[in-house]
């Protein structure tokens, strides 16, 4: 539950009935007080009594000292500087216009906070508020100044508990709104309410102001106030209510996979294994072929793999550049090119390089690093006539791949030139250098 | 031979060529059981299916293809009514599977090892990452998307579908068709335009390329309705041409040194693909299924693109393809299409047109056609502004919805049909709008098991609790629209107390935790509270749908955990990184597109092919949902940290409201509120000064104060609303045709109103800094626009109380007409 900042009807009838307790010892009222609020919830009922307290008609005399004693003694326990009533208490003290029993009995409780349980204070305590007033004695009693009490009672002013500046500033949310007729002097005692008289216009019963106050005083008092305004609503999105449309019955499907023929593509991953070894018959590469093409899945069952793809490349080029062609969709394509940049450079890997590069578009990546691991190659190699043979290979693949529009000349333009320089003892290298020129 | 066979066994897999004869007699036995438990599957009879399927078992008795078989055979048995139960048993047979293939793949490298040497054609199986097609699991997945699909689990079934669509390469034609199918509806239904736009791209060169080919052969589709086997609608194909360059030439022909013959080596690229999915094979396979499922799946697929475009709001191209789509439909079931035809207008805000096509559209005696008829109509009297009529259609429509669930016998399909948590979400707006919270909450929460991660819904949820709390509807708060004052006493002794609202909703916030959502009778609870955790979830999501789409990845239950949403997602999020958000993908195809993006007028779009009318729709969208997430964001933080202020933590008021007052392009209403909430939160902080700072941008000179907006910005604000296509692009700009004829208003402050709190905020201000007078002259101009503001009069009463004039004081609160005087409950009888 919440955490009430006001007393409730119950406790509103309890403290009222203390405070109209005027015959009974102030010990007692105060005892009874402590134990209907327990410790740490004191703090509300004392700050409504308080309240109370501000306006000097609101209580009778009675009340006021029974509201006095109840405001010190509730927290007896601690230092006077960490009552937080004790700036209200040490004013009262003070307060030149307020009756003298008022004070002295304030000063009085006062002294008790130094005086740990003495008898003088026991004393002071067995009485009631009405016994003090009849026996008070104003010549025993001497009215030191504000500045004094303030020093002996709350010079150490206790920090102030965090808060806003919107309820720091704040004033009493009480104002007096006298209902009489007009003219009439407010505070004259007609109004009062006559026992046994009718109630007469604009008489009100003090009683039942008192108690009401007490239920509905709030911690808070009325502060300045921000306006906070509520954000809107966001208007309805475009696509926010949901429109309905029949959907598509989307089946469970039947896995026709089960128990089926396994041989499929049988035939196929034997010739397979087959080409990884050596050339293939014209008939088996054939076969190969057709069955390739009649099935597009066949080759995800074929039975090759990235590691097998250098074999393959050896010894069946067109095999294997069907299948790759055929896997250029698979998420396993980018492995299989690896490995073919990566492998051995020679005039088969050159020729698939080629016809894939004609069949499907490859990544450029691929077709840079594969040339310029061509070029290396050519430097690298020691045997002249092979050296001839692959460069010239590698000028006609060149200019293959420049004139159809494979390759963008410029992003190897160095490299390339510099490749013609080096063999231009080499007719197509020569031709290679002359068609860069004319690109340039 | 023998080792490879004794190794097959353990993986109870083929036996390849190296089989005796006698298990080959085995494997035909057991492939009749098998032909024969799927005609009875066809033909209903699933007794009689599951019979013949333990009979394959007893052959195969690990083949996790039987055990899928019979898991799906036991559901159609069983009614369909455990579709949970399935997801389980699919779940467990692609586990089976992949660890399967996992020890098969594993067997083969080692036994290619050993036995290297081998020249036969029987080394075992060869290892490849895709799965042997024994062991796949495409079909199992499929389904399991399948059933999500159904349940409503959009995300859910995305996660699923989406990686089979990425690695079509080796699914056969069939399952591939279907995943295509699945993938485009999901997507559709999780607004996914980008996935959506990836099928329909791929799907139309497939579709485009056979249909060129095979014309319309005109005859209908038979379905067969006890058949619960989707029918297999392959594509043929003529493209054959397309098997590869033309490899005649000699292998040595790069020896000569010729080389002219490289030049003429051209490919057809756009035929490359297709093959993939449609093969001449499937041609002399079926050639009836083909010729019935062709025409069928063209005007599919124009639907499709139709919902595609409707999605993407190109409402011009929309129009243009739904008249095509009619056409296709012509003579034979055009209800679908006049649906979209429906919708089209309702896009473009010809409600009219909308309810007439709706009204055409289909017989109303089918409770599933009725109630989506119902929600629709819901919605368009709901764009009317006829919040109690579009309430009459959404309950009619949850109503056939529940007939739906009573009087059929289940099937999958029923699940699907029941859209009952959708059009809830409708409900939901509808009760926000007509001011009724709770109802509206109860609604959000049900329809959270379907959009739980939609940032709107959360949006919507938090709006329930602040309007809840506007109409003074939450436990701990009391309404805030008027001033308390409690008459206590009466005659001389009358006192007024005057309830101070800067604290009546302190302690909101003290909710224990664990009971965040819902109250003791399952309702929810609706508190500030809630609204803060609703709207750092919705945050959260927009974040997440802004770095990468993130929504698979929410448990659906969550409504009943009250725990850090961020926390959970996120940890579930990060391995998730394979999903581009919109902007990059859109980008990126952009740059393929070159320059006729969407600057190219509508008549060249025209001509444009498929792929380039949906890349220009998908930039076209992603540009509204940019616009869209960014207002979504605004109010989100403004939302927030109006809570916080109320849940009473300025440092987070203030940190969120300086957020909201960075966003770029933020509207002057958000602005504003931004401010005022900014400078309240270091009201609280004790900062007066810069409190100060942040309200004096409204300042003019002198006591004067700017509006802060103006009417054009909240009608800004209602609508990024859906423009036609062709006027974006600089079309005519009077044919306005998406302006609606009946605009909703947004709620909120007029820009007067919005200066009165601005006056009163200054007053305040400069009150508790103790300038009485500038706070009184303030507090009489706020008092001078809205005489009956109740902060303006208490702000008011408050300087007149400071300034010792409490007769004057007395005097305005009586003025103001908000002042409710409450009698103070209590008499001295009663206490005596």
């Amino acid at each position: 539950m919440k955490k009430r900042a006001t007393l409730g009807f119950e406790e509103s009838k309890a403290v009222f009935g203390l405070l109209r307790a005027e015959q009974r010892p102030l010990e007692e009222i105060v005892s009874d007080f402590n134990s209907f609020f327990s410790h740490g919830r004191q703090f509300i009922p004392c700050f409504s009594i308080s309240i109370l307290l501000q306006d000097k008609k609101m209580l009778s005399s009675t009340q006021r000292l029974i509201a006095f004693a109840i405001l010190q003694q509730a927290y007896s326990s601690q230092k006077p500087s960490a009552n937080p009533f004790i700036s209200l208490l040490i004013n009262a003290a003070c307060d030149v216009e307020a009756e003298k029993y008022e004070r002295a009995l304030i000063l009085q409780l006062l002294q008790l906070f130094g005086s740990d349980g003495s008898s003088g204070g026991k004393e002071l305590l067995k009485q009631s508020a009405a016994d003090y007033i009849k026996s008070f004695d104003p010549s025993v009693h001497a009215f030191p100044q504000h500045e004094q009490l303030q020093q002996q009672y709350a010079d150490k002013v206790h920090p102030e508990r965090y808060n806003s500046p919107l309820k720091d500033s704040s004033v009493r949310n009480v104002v007096a709104d006298p209902d009489v007729p007009c003219g009439f002097d407010v505070n004259s005692s007609e109004f009062d309410v006559q026992p046994g008289a009718n109630p007469k216009l604009g008489s009100g019963d003090r009683d039942e102001t008192v108690l009401g106050l007490l239920s509905n005083l709030a911690l808070e008092g009325l502060g300045p106030h921000w306006k906070r305004p509520i954000p809107p609503r966001l208007p309805v999105q475009d696509d926010e209510l949901v429109w309905l449309n029949p959907v598509d019955n989307h089946e469970l499907l039947w896995d026709d996979g089960m128990c089926v023929d396994t041989s499929r593509g049988a035939a196929v991953r034997d010739l397979i294994a087959k080409a990884l070894k050596g050339p293939l018959a014209p008939a088996q590469q054939e076969q190969v072929l057709l069955e390739l093409a009649n099935d597009p899945k066949l080759v995800y069952h074929c039975g090759l793999t990235p590691r097998k793809l250098p074999e393959l490349v050896e010894n069946n080029p067109l095999i294997a550049v069907e299948v790759l062609t055929k896997l250029i969709n698979s998420p396993e394509i980018a492995e299989y090119f690896t490995v073919l940049v990566n492998m051995d450079m020679s005039l088969h890997s050159m020729e698939v390089v080629n016809r894939l590069t004609t069949a499907v578009e490859l990544p450029s990546e691929f077709i840079h690093m594969y040339i310029t691991n061509c070029i290396s190659s050519c430097e690298n190699i020691k045997d002249k006539y092979m050296q001839n043979r692959l460069v010239r290979l590698v000028c006609v693949f060149l200019q293959s791949l420049i004139r159809n529009n494979i390759i963008n000349v410029k992003d190897l333009f160095i490299e390339v030139q510099a490749f013609c320089i080096e063999f231009s003892r080499i007719r197509e290298a020569a031709a290679l250098f002359r068609l860069l020129k004319s690109l340039e | 031979m023998a080792s490879s066979s004794s190794s097959s066994l353990t993986v109870a897999n083929r036996d390849g060529s190296s089989s005796a004869s006698e298990d080959e007699a085995v494997m035909s036995v057991t492939r009749a059981y098998a032909q024969d438990a799927l005609l009875q599957f066809q033909s209903g009879k699933f007794d009689q299916c599951l019979t013949a399927l333990s009979e394959c078992l007893k052959m195969k008795p690990n083949d996790p293809k039987i055990f899928h078989n019979i898991g799906l055979a036991e559901f159609y048995r069983d009614g369909c009514s455990h579709p949970k139960r399935l997801l389980d048993v699919l779940n467990d047979v692609k586990k089976r599977s992949e660890e399967l293939a996992r020890a098969s793949a594993e067997q083969a490298e080692s036994g290619s090892n050993i036995g290297g040497s081998r020249g036969s054609s029987t080394m075992g199986h060869p290892f490849s990452a895709v799965y042997m097609d024994e062991f796949d699991t495409y079909v199992a997945t499929l389904n399991i998307a399948v059933i999500w699909f159904h349940l409503h689990e959009y995300a859910k079934a995305l996660s699923v579908v989406e990686p089979l669509f990425q690695n079509r390469g080796p699914i056969d034609e069939k399952t591939a068709l279907n995943i295509c199918l699945l993938l485009l509806d999901v997507g559709l239904a999780c607004h996914d335009a980008t996935k959506s736009a990836d099928v329909l791209v791929y799907l139309e060169k497939a579709f485009g390329v056979s249909c060129m080919n095979q014309g319309d052969s005109g005859s209908t589709l038979s379905q067969q309705p006890a058949n619960p086997v989707a029918k297999s609608p392959s594509l043929p194909t003529n493209s054959s041409a397309a098997d590869g360059p033309n490899l005649d030439s000699d292998a040595n022909a790069l020896e000569s040194e010729e080389t002219g013959e490289y030049d003429g080596a051209v490919f057809d690229m756009d035929v490359a693909q297709p093959t993939a999915l449609l093969s001449s094979n499937d041609l002399s396979r079926n050639p009836v299924d083909i010729s019935v499922s062709s025409v069928y799946l063209k005007l599919k697929m124009q639907l499709y693109k139709v919902r595609f475009l409707l999605l993407t709001r190109n409402l011009k191209q929309a129009k243009r393809e739904v008249k095509h789509a009619m056409n296709i439909a012509r003579g034979r079931d055009s209800s679908m299409a006049l649906l979209l035809k429906s919708q089209l207008e309702y896009a473009r805000g010809n409600y009219r047109k909308a309810i007439k096509l709706l009204m055409a559209s289909s017989n109303r005696t089918d409770a599933r056609i009725s109630s989506m008829i119902n929600n629709n109509l819901g919605c368009i009297y709901y764009q009317l502004g006829k919040y109690h009529t579009a309430s009459v259609f959404f309950s009619n429509a949850l109503l056939n919805c529940s007939s739906l669930r009573k009087d059929r016998p289940l099937n999958l399909l029923t699940f699907s049909q029941d859209n009952s948590l959708l059009i809830i979400y409708n409900s939901g707006m509808q009760y926000l709008a007509c001011g009724k919270p709770l109802l509206a909450a109860r609604c959000f929460q049900k329809a959270g098991l379907v959009f739980y991660n939609r940032p709107l819904l959360w949006l919507r949820f938090a709006e329930c609790c602040l309007m809840a709390l506007e109409k003074g509807l939450l436990e701990t708060t009391l309404a805030s629209s008027e001033v308390r004052v409690y008459v206590i006493g009466n005659g001389k002794w009358r006192q007024l107390v005057m309830e101070d609202g800067v604290s009546k909703n302190g302690n909101s916030g003290s909710l224990e935790r664990g009971d965040l959502f819902l109250g003791s009778d399952q309702q929810p609870k609706l508190s500030m509270s809630l609204a803060r955790q609703c709207l750092s979830n919705a945050l959260y999501l927009l974040n997440c749908s802004e770095s990468s789409y993130c929504k698979n990845s929410l448990p659906s239950n969550f409504f009943l955990e009250d725990n850090e949403l961020g926390e959970v997602a996120s940890s579930k999020n990060s391995n998730n990184k394979n999903f581009h958000s919109i902007d990059s993908e859109a980008s990126a195809l952009s740059v393929g597109l070159g320059q006729s993006g969407i600057n190219g007028d509508a008549k060249e779009q025209k001509a444009g092919t498929t792929q380039e009318l949906v890349q220009n729709s998908l930039l076209y969208y992603a540009d509204i949902r940019n616009k869209e997430n960014l207002l979504l964001k605004q109010a989100l933080l403004a939302n927030l940290a109006y809570v916080e202020l109320e849940l009473e933590n300025p440092m987070k008021a203030l940190s969120i409201a300086r957020s909201l007052l960075e966003l770029p392009e933020c509207s002057r209403i958000y602005i504003f509120l931004g401010h005022v909430y900014a400078a309240e939160a270091l009201c609280l902080l004790n900062r007066a000064k810069d409190a100060a700072d942040h309200l004096m941008t409204y300042l003019s000179g002198g006591n004067n104060v700017d509006l802060p907006f103006s009417e054009e910005d909240s009608e800004q604000l209602q609508g990024v609303r859906a423009v036609d296509y062709e006027e974006l692009n600089g079309g005519s700009m009077s044919a306005k045709s998406s302006s609606p004829e009946y605009t909703l208003g947004i709620v909120f402050l007029k820009p007067e109103e919005a200066l009165a709190s601005l006056y009163v905020n200054f007053a305040a201000l400069y009150a508790m800094q103790g300038e009485l007078d500038q706070a009184r002259q303030f507090v009489a101009q706020a008092l001078s626009i809205v005489p009956n503001s109740p902060e303006a009069t208490l702000t008011a009463v408050y300087v007149d109380l400071k300034l010792g004039k409490s007769q004057e004081a007395l005097a305005k609160l009586k003025q103001c007409s908000r002042v409710t005087f409450l009698p103070s409950g209590l008499t001295l009888n009663k206490a005596s």
